[in-house]
Order: structure tokens, then C-alpha cells, then sequence
């Protein structure tokens, strides 16, 4: 029983080292606390699923808990090699890593408790532990923006626990065991809770009415910021959708949140058309794939749910190397613009191929996962929808697909100023962004394992 | 005997309005520690202007010269409609309701208007701009303020709303009723023209409504002050007697007990007075822009009435 | 117990609306203050007369930290740094105002023809108008500081909402409520003092945050 409880206790533990406010000794800590916790992450992977007091941890549970400790550990190993780039730091390079053992804390606390309630505290316990971290440039821009996401985020979280609330006024409990099981006296009430709570932790996840935040935070974070928000905290937030989904499985409550998945995918596709700065156009894409995969978990179907999960992790990989080698695009170039930005193919070898790879596989290229979780999702839709809306989706997939690498290949294969020809490739830091994409492309023979995973132990 | 009331009413606040704004100025300026005016001052300055002769614009036409004695009268005749220190009605009492008052005030505010625009100073036709521009916000407020009172007794009457509130202290102490109140009493400061809103001093940055008699000397100028005297006395009446303490105020037709509350009334009077020297000795003024934040808190509060009203389910 | 809770309600609505009409950052924070400790005594006499031990521990909760501690911590915040009051708005006062006066309408109208078919709580839509209020207050105002008081009085109606419609929520949740609320004053305390070092415009454009 204690294994399951291993991956949130690791990233504690290393906090609690950070306290020290010893650089060297918190990045060491940091380090072994995630290379710990993706351990029992992957231990967990091949236990039975735990339905015991506290903890819920089905199949969807352990597969997030796995990519958090993966995206986990190659953020340390970044961030220790990407800190030095920041002149000025908000808080001291130790806290840095407190706050981020933290962070990655509460968003493991969130995904395996059996408790709505909890898991809102969790979700909003992520926001806390990472305004610092996204505010850490220490500049106008990065401050105004850290701002930004604490005001919309907590405002659209207090809108999910109004949500949370009505859901226990229906059911009288809050326990998710409990909540997939039993009735719900007013099943009404419930459907408005739900919808309450997916708006509201959709905001956390960047989907649309309220996705204001994302754009202004993943393009001014550092990137090891971005990138971890980017490929984890978004699908943490998925998570909670999901699990009110599953609470209250109405057609109108699916709709609900395939409207608003359907919405995300077009605002973002027709927003990455006009980007100027590349981590912002990142962003756009991380919008996008996150309403594909609430497309894909608000459809009642195997083949989207599946689609759904695999899309969030060969999202979660490929992501977060395409904003690490942002932040090794900004540390060379100082600037955020993509016209200022050429031919990156001279500067950054390495670099520009993993950015590249990684940006055909966010926009879902077909080797990488993204293209079959995609996939599974349309041929969901076009199952339960028919084939125009399945076509519309295409549309704008394919624009931003478009739009996206077309910017991106300028940024890599353009020709390079004269002054800046030279290698500044630096080993870990254009590594990890490799073994990120690597990894977002082997994802595809892992389907049948995930698969396996997500269906043994369903309690619903 | 209701004519004799009448009669009794109309010479009781004819005759103790004056008193009333001259209490008001000795306790704020004893509130500054100054000596300030004897209580009864504003008589002193009625019988000087009496005897002054009067001036008027050579541009003026005549309506400059009727107005104050048509505004006067129709002061007279609010005082013999309204419940001040009867809680039944007067023999003229059955001629308009709570909609009728406020529309005789309206007509006064707009005859005031024309004049003070007929005398062609610029200082009156600031004034006149600020009395508009204000009253357009706060004469809603008491429109609303009667409405809600409608909702609660069914009727516009002012004697029936007394009535009520004398009798059922259910109503007495709801939320509905106290927001009424301070709506009213804001609503009330702006239209006596209290501190927060307008100081009477003769710096025209402050000024709203005194700039409107600006051009009037003598009788006129002194049937002018007197019917303000009035005014404030009617408003200040109703809002004791209809909202804030509604008690005491005799329903039986009786002589006697209708003068001893006469004099009762005016100790009630002292009390607001107290109220509102305190407000004008503490408040500062807003800026002019700053008093319509003022009226939309006051809207507010008359709002919230009626959804408190609707909130708490209707008639009980 | 429903007449109180009714006049706590609307207190806290007036509240709201005159923190709308405030511009200084010291009068909205005690405000606040006033209005959580209100909340705080109306969970204790609801405890009391439910003799429920919850509701005790939350009341007391909510005035250690919402009513002391959180407005001392930002009025602290507020001497360390800089102006102390907010001249220009985004949304006049004036119409601010009666916006958030119309929410009251509006949530009162929803609320109507949706959970009352539900509940049948006739004063249930005090929450739901509390927290457009405190929704528009952040809208409405360019401060950070008066955004973050915005949030909580969101956060408050919640607790008013709870304390009085679901006495028996467990109470490690709101005690988690809490604890995040702390959390986010706290950590955005340390954000907006810079953020309002480093933005002294009002109307500073971003083009960076465009698009």
C-alpha cells in the first residue's frame, strides 16, 4: 500500500531538503527525488489499481502519475543546466527548486486522491506553488503575467468548488469511490455542478472562455517553467474534468465539454495563424491539443478515452522538448520574435532537427503519438458525430498544423545572420530536448500497454 | 375639526421650518466649537428680507417675479397633504398619494429651473445644470423608494404606509424596510442639500441648489428661502413619520393628542437634526463629478429593497 | 437562523458595493476585514445552534485568518510599498456600481429559473450574486491588490454559502480551502508589490500580451 503513496513522497521530501537554501544540495535532492519518484511511478504502473481510503488511483491515475515524474525529472536535469541564464532571479536559485518540488507535489497529490474536494485543493495548491516560479524572470512582463494566472486561475477554480459544492448537495459525498457508485438524489443539480466544475478547472487547463492566462504565461516563463506547464500542469487540470465527467456521465455534461474542447481547437488553430513570438505560438499549440484531448475524454467511447490518454503523453513529451529548446533559442538570441530569429539550423545544430521533430509532433505529425491519439479521437468523433464535424475538427487541426511549421521551419532553415555562425549547442541542454521527442515517437508501441492499463480496473 | 387640523398643521410647519434649519446651523458650527447663530437666525434674516426691496433683472420676464409665490403655495399645499402630525388624513389629504407629492416637488424643481434660466445669470444656469443633472439620478431613487413601499402595502398613501408600520412590527423590522430607510436618508441629504453633496457657502464650486435663487432679493428672495424651509421640513416630517419612527403619531382624530404630538414631533425633529449636524461636521465634501457615485450608492441601496423583497418571498 | 443569515447576506452585498465605490486600498481591505468577521459569527451562532463542532472550528478558522490575519498581512504589504489608492478605474465608480448592483438582479433571476426548482431556498441566490460581484470587482479594477480582495470575497460568499446549505461538509476540505487561500495571499503579495513597483501605468500596453 505504501508504494502508492512513493511519487508524492519523493518531490516532499526533496522540498524539505530545499529548505536548507543550499543551491548545489537542493538541485542534487531535486534530482534524486525525481528520478525516485518516476521509479515508483513506473512500479506503480504494474500494481493493481487502489481503491483504499484516501487514494484512488486507477488506470488514467497511474499513467499521470508517470508522465509527471518523467516530465519531473527532465525539468530538474534542465533547469539545472538552464538556471544560470537568469541574471536576476525573484527568488533564490534553491527556492526555485522548493517551488518546484512543490509544484510537481501537488500536482501528484491531485491526480491520486479519492476525494473531489481534495483534488481541488490540490489543483489550487498548484497555482500557489508555481506563480513564483512563472514570475521568476523578475521583469515587468513576467511579474504582470504571473499576476494574470494567479487572479483568472483562482477565479475560475472558486468557480469549480461552487461546482464541487452542488455536486455534494446532489450526492452527499465527495468521495470519487462513492460518486461513481451511488445515485444522485438530484440529478439535476448534479448535471449544473458538473458544469460549474469542468468551466472552472477548464480554466486551469487553458480551455476556452477563460484560457486568457496561457498565452501570457507560456510566453514569458522560462522554459523549463513552460514546458512543465505546458505538458503537465494542463493535463492535470484535464484530469479534474475528467473525473467530473466520470462523476456525472449525462449527454448534456459530455456535450458541454465537447463544445468547449471544439471551441479551444478552433480559437487556438485561427490564433497561431497571426503569432509573432514563438513560445506564445507554442502556447497556441498547447491550447489546441488541449482541446483535442477534451474532445477525446468528453466522447463516451474506448477509442477516444484511449486516443485522449495517448495524445496527453506524447503531447506531454513532445512539448516540453519543443519549449526546452526554446529556452535554449532565447539564452543565444535574446528575443522572443520569430522574425528576429533565423537559421538556427547553423547556430543550434542539434537544436533546430529536435525542434523541428518536436513541433511536427505537438501539431501531430504522423510517427508520433500525438498523430494516433488524434486519430483515435476523429474516428471517435465521426463514429458518434458523423463525418462533417469530424471534417470541421480536421480543418482547423490541419491550420495549425500549417501555420505552425511553417514558422517554425522558417526559424530553423532560414539564412543565418552573419555574426551568429557559430556552434553553441551545449550538451545536456540540447540532449533532453532529443530524448523528450524521442520518446513523444515511442509512444506508438506502447498503445496496447496503456490500453491494457486504462481498462483493467475500471470501476465504471 | 379636520379643517381646524389642517389649519393647525399648515401653521405649525409655516412656522417651525424656519426654527428647524436655524437649530441645524447653531449645533454644526457648535459641533466646530464656534458660538455660531441663535436657533432662531433664519427668522431674524425672513423679517430683514421682507423689509428689502427687491431687484430684478432687466431681462427677466415676469415668471421670474411669479415664481416664488407659486412655489410657496404649492409648499403650503404639501404641507396639508402629507402625514406630519397626523397619522390620519387631513381633509385634503384624499387629493394626491406618495406619486402625487413627488410630482408637486418635481413641479416646483422645474419652475425653480425656469426661472432661475429666465433671469439669464450665469451663476443660475450652473445651478440649474447641477439641480438637473443630480435630480435626474436621485429622483428615481425616490420614485423607487415609493414603489417599493407600493409593493408593500399595496397602496401610495402615505397615512396607510404610517399605519402599517406603526402596527406591524414585522415589517417595521425588515431588511426591506431598513434599506428603504437608508436609501431615503441618503436621497434625503441630497435633496436638503446636506454635506456630503452640496455645502452652502458662497464659493460657487459647492453650489447646486443655491445658485438657482441667486438672482432673487427681497420678498422674493424671502418667500424662496422659506419654502426651502419648508421643504426640508416636509422631507425631514415624512422621513420620520413614514420610515424611521413611525411611532406615536396619533390615528385618532383628537385634539389633544394631536398637539402633544406636536410637540413630540419636534423632539424627533431634534434628533434627525442631530443626526444630520453630526454628518456635516464629520463628512467632507465630494467632488461635484463624485456625487454620483453618491446617488448610484443610494439607487443601491432603494434596488436592493425590492430584492430583498422578492428574496425573503413576497407578502408574508 | 434564516433572518440572520438573510441580513448577513445582504450586509455582505453592501459590502461588496461599497468596496466598488472605495478607492482607497486601506478602507477596502477593512471592509473585507468587517465582512469576514461577520461571516465568523454567523458560522459560530450557526454552530452553536446546530451544536455542530465543524462549524466552530471553521468560525473560529475564518476569523484567525480571514478576518485578522490575512488583512494585517496585506495592510502590511501596503505600507512596504508604494501608493495607497487607485484614481482611475477601469469601469467608472459610478456605473461600476450599479454593474454590480445588476448582478444582484441577474443572479437572483438565474438563480430563479434554474436551482430553485431544486433547493427551494429562496435566499440561495445571495452567494451566486456575491461572487459576480467579486467577479466583476476584478474586472472592474486595475489594482492587484483590490483583485485579490476581489477573489476573496468570491471565496467568502463560498464559505457563507457552505456554513449555511451543507453544515456537514467535511472539514479537512474547507480546512484545505483555507490553507490554499492563505497560500495565494501570500505568494501574490509577493508578486504584486514588484509588479506594482514595476507597472506604475495604468493603461501600460503589452504588446507582448497581445493576440
Amino acid at each position: 500500500m505504501i508504494y502508492y503513496i512513493l511519487p508524492i513522497l519523493f518531490p516532499f521530501a526533496a522540498s524539505i531538503v530545499c529548505l536548507a537554501k543550499n543551491y548545489s544540495l537542493s538541485e542534487s535532492a531535486s534530482l534524486i527525488a525525481s528520478v525516485l519518484s518516476i521509479t515508483a511511478s513506473l512500479y506503480i504502473l504494474f500494481l493493481k489499481p487502489s481503491y483504499i481510503n484516501f487514494l484512488y488511483i486507477d488506470g488514467f491515475s497511474k499513467i499521470m502519475l508517470v508522465i509527471i515524474s518523467a516530465i519531473y525529472l527532465t525539468t530538474v536535469l534542465f533547469s539545472s543546466a538552464y538556471l544560470k541564464h537568469i541574471k536576476n532571479p525573484i527568488i533564490s536559485k534553491s527556492s526555485y527548486f522548493l517551488f518546484l518540488n512543490l509544484f510537481v507535489f501537488s500536482m501528484l497529490f491531485s491526480v491520486s486522491l479519492n476525494n473531489l474536494g481534495l483534488m481541488w485543493v490540490g489543483i489550487e495548491a498548484t497555482t500557489i506553488t508555481s506563480a513564483l516560479l512563472v514570475a521568476i524572470d523578475n521583469d515587468k512582463t513576467s511579474l504582470e503575467s504571473s499576476w494574470r494566472y494567479i487572479i483568472i486561475v483562482s477565479t475560475g477554480l472558486v468557480i469549480s468548488l461552487v461546482g464541487i459544492m452542488l455536486i455534494y448537495a446532489s450526492m452527499h459525498t465527495l468521495k470519487i469511490t462513492e460518486l461513481l457508485i451511488n445515485k444522485p438524489s438530484h440529478p439535476k443539480l448534479l448535471v449544473m455542478g458538473a458544469v460549474l466544475a469542468i468551466v472552472g478547472f477548464s480554466t486551469k487547463a487553458g480551455i476556452f472562455p477563460m484560457h486568457t492566462w496561457l498565452p501570457d504565461v507560456h510566453g514569458h516563463a522560462i522554459a523549463p517553467v513552460s514546458a512543465i506547464f505546458s505538458s503537465i500542469l494542463l493535463p492535470t487540470a484535464l484530469f479534474g474534468v475528467y473525473r467530473i465527467i466520470e462523476t456525472a456521465s449525462f449527454d448534456s455534461v459530455r456535450i458541454f465539454a465537447l463544445l468547449l474542447g471544439v471551441l479551444t481547437v478552433v480559437f487556438a488553430s485561427i490564433f497561431l495563424i497571426s503569432q509573432k513570438f514563438y513560445k506564445r505560438m507554442f502556447a497556441y499549440s498547447s491550447m489546441e491539443n488541449m482541446g483535442m484531448i477534451l474532445i477525446g475524454l468528453a466522447i463516451d467511447n474506448k477509442f477516444a478515452f484511449l486516443g485522449a490518454v495517448i495524445l496527453l503523453v506524447s503531447h506531454a513529451f513532445a512539448k516540453s522538448s519543443a519549449f526546452y529548446t526554446t529556452g535554449n533559442i532565447l539564452s543565444i538570441y535574446k528575443t522572443r520574435d520569430i522574425n528576429n530569429v533565423k537559421g538556427i539550423i547553423k547556430t543550434l545544430p542539434f537544436g533546430a532537427y529536435s525542434f523541428l521533430l518536436s513541433a511536427m509532433a505537438v501539431a501531430g505529425a504522423p510517427p508520433f503519438g500525438t498523430f494516433l491519439g488524434e486519430l483515435f479521437i476523429i474516428y471517435a468523433l465521426y463514429l458518434k458525430f458523423g463525418i462533417v464535424s469530424a471534417i470541421a475538427v480536421l480543418i482547423f487541426l490541419s491550420i495549425s498544423f500549417f501555420s505552425l511549421n511553417h514558422k517554425v521551419a522558417k526559424i530553423c532553415f532560414s539564412i543565418t545572420p552573419e555574426k551568429q555562425v557559430q556552434k553553441k549547442d551545449e550538451v545536456i541542454s540540447s540532449l533532453i530536448p532529443i530524448i523528450n521527442t524521442v520518446l513523444a515517437f515511442l509512444v506508438i508501441f506502447f498503445v496496447g500497454f496503456i490500453n491494457n492499463i486504462l481498462t483493467s480496473g475500471m470501476l465504471k | 375639526m379636520l379643517y381646524f387640523l389642517s389649519a393647525v398643521q399648515l401653521l405649525f410647519v409655516i412656522g417651525f421650518a424656519p426654527l428647524a434649519a436655524g437649530v441645524f446651523n447653531t449645533l454644526t458650527e457648535k459641533f466646530e466649537s464656534k458660538k455660531g447663530p441663535s436657533p432662531l437666525q433664519p427668522y431674524y434674516d425672513l423679517y430683514k428680507l421682507f423689509g428689502k426691496q427687491s431687484v430684478v433683472p432687466k431681462v427677466a420676464s415676469s415668471l421670474f417675479q411669479i415664481v416664488p409665490y407659486i412655489t410657496f403655495s404649492m409648499y403650503l399645499f404639501l404641507t396639508l397633504v402629507l402625514p406630519i402630525i397626523t397619522a390620519f388624513p387631513l381633509s385634503f389629504g384624499p387629493v394626491v398619494d406618495f406619486i402625487g407629492g413627488g410630482l408637486v416637488f418635481g413641479a416646483i424643481g422645474t419652475l425653480k429651473k425656469i426661472a432661475s434660466l429666465d433671469s439669464r445669470s450665469n451663476y443660475a444656469h450652473l445651478g440649474t445644470s447641477r439641480t438637473s443633472s443630480i435630480g435626474a439620478l436621485s429622483e428615481p431613487i425616490v420614485v423607487l423608494i415609493f414603489i417599493t413601499f407600493g409593493v408593500i402595502s399595496h397602496t401610495n398613501n402615505p397615512y396607510v404606509i404610517n399605519n402599517i408600520m406603526q402596527t406591524s412590527s414585522h415589517w417595521y423590522f425588515s431588511l426591506v424596510h431598513w434599506f428603504v430607510v437608508f436609501a431615503f436618508f441618503m436621497a434625503l441629504l441630497v435633496e436638503t442639500g446636506k454635506l456630503p453633496i452640496e455645502s452652502h457657502s458662497s464659493n460657487e464650486f459647492g453650489m447646486i441648489d443655491q445658485a438657482i435663487e441667486m438672482e432673487y432679493s427681497g420678498t422674493e428672495l424671502a418667500l424662496m428661502k422659506w419654502g426651502g424651509y419648508i421643504k426640508q421640513f416636509i422631507l425631514m416630517s415624512v422621513f420620520l413619520n413614514v420610515f424611521l419612527i413611525p411611532f406615536w403619531v396619533p390615528m385618532k382624530i383628537e385634539l389633544k393628542g394631536v398637539l402633544l404630538y406636536a410637540a413630540l414631533h419636534l423632539l424627533k425633529m431634534l434628533i434627525l437634526i442631530l443626526i444630520f449636524s453630526v454628518i456635516q461636521s464629520t463628512v467632507s465634501k465630494y467632488k461635484l463629478f463624485k456625487n454620483f457615485e453618491y446617488v448610484a450608492m443610494a439607487f443601491s441601496f432603494a434596488f436592493l429593497a425590492i430584492v430583498v423583497f422578492y428574496t425573503i418571498g413576497g407578502a408574508m | 437562523m434564516k433572518e440572520l443569515y438573510l441580513i448577513v447576506g445582504f450586509a455582505q452585498i453592501v459590502f461588496v458595493i461599497f468596496m466598488q465605490w472605495q478607492i482607497y486600498l486601506k478602507k477596502i481591505i477593512l471592509t473585507f476585514a468587517l465582512s469576514s468577521i461577520i461571516i465568523a459569527a454567523f458560522l459560530f451562532l450557526d454552530g452553536i445552534m446546530l451544536n455542530s463542532t465543524n462549524l466552530l472550528i471553521l468560525g473560529t478558522l475564518t476569523i484567525t485568518i480571514r478576518g485578522f490575519f490575512i488583512p494585517r498581512y496585506m495592510l502590511k504589504m501596503l505600507n512596504l510599498a508604494y501608493k495607497e489608492r487607485e484614481p482611475r478605474h477601469i469601469v467608472p465608480p459610478a456605473a461600476s456600481i450599479i454593474i454590480s448592483l445588476f448582478l444582484v438582479v441577474l443572479a437572483y433571476i438565474v438563480y430563479h429559473f434554474t436551482l430553485y426548482n431544486i433547493t427551494y431556498i429562496k435566499a440561495g441566490s445571495i452567494p451566486i450574486a456575491l461572487i459576480l460581484q467579486g467577479m466583476f470587482l476584478i474586472i472592474s479594477r486595475n489594482n492587484a491588490f483590490i483583485q485579490l480582495t476581489g477573489y476573496m470575497v468570491m471565496e467568502n460568499s463560498l464559505f457563507l454559502f457552505a456554513g449555511y446549505l451543507f453544515p456537514e461538509l467535511p472539514l479537512i476540505i474547507e480546512g484545505g480551502i483555507l490553507l490554499d487561500l492563505v497560500g495565494v495571499v501570500m505568494i501574490s503579495s509577493i508578486v504584486i508589490r514588484l509588479r506594482e513597483d514595476a507597472i506604475s501605468a495604468i493603461t501600460e500596453q503589452f504588446e507582448k500580451f497581445k493576440g
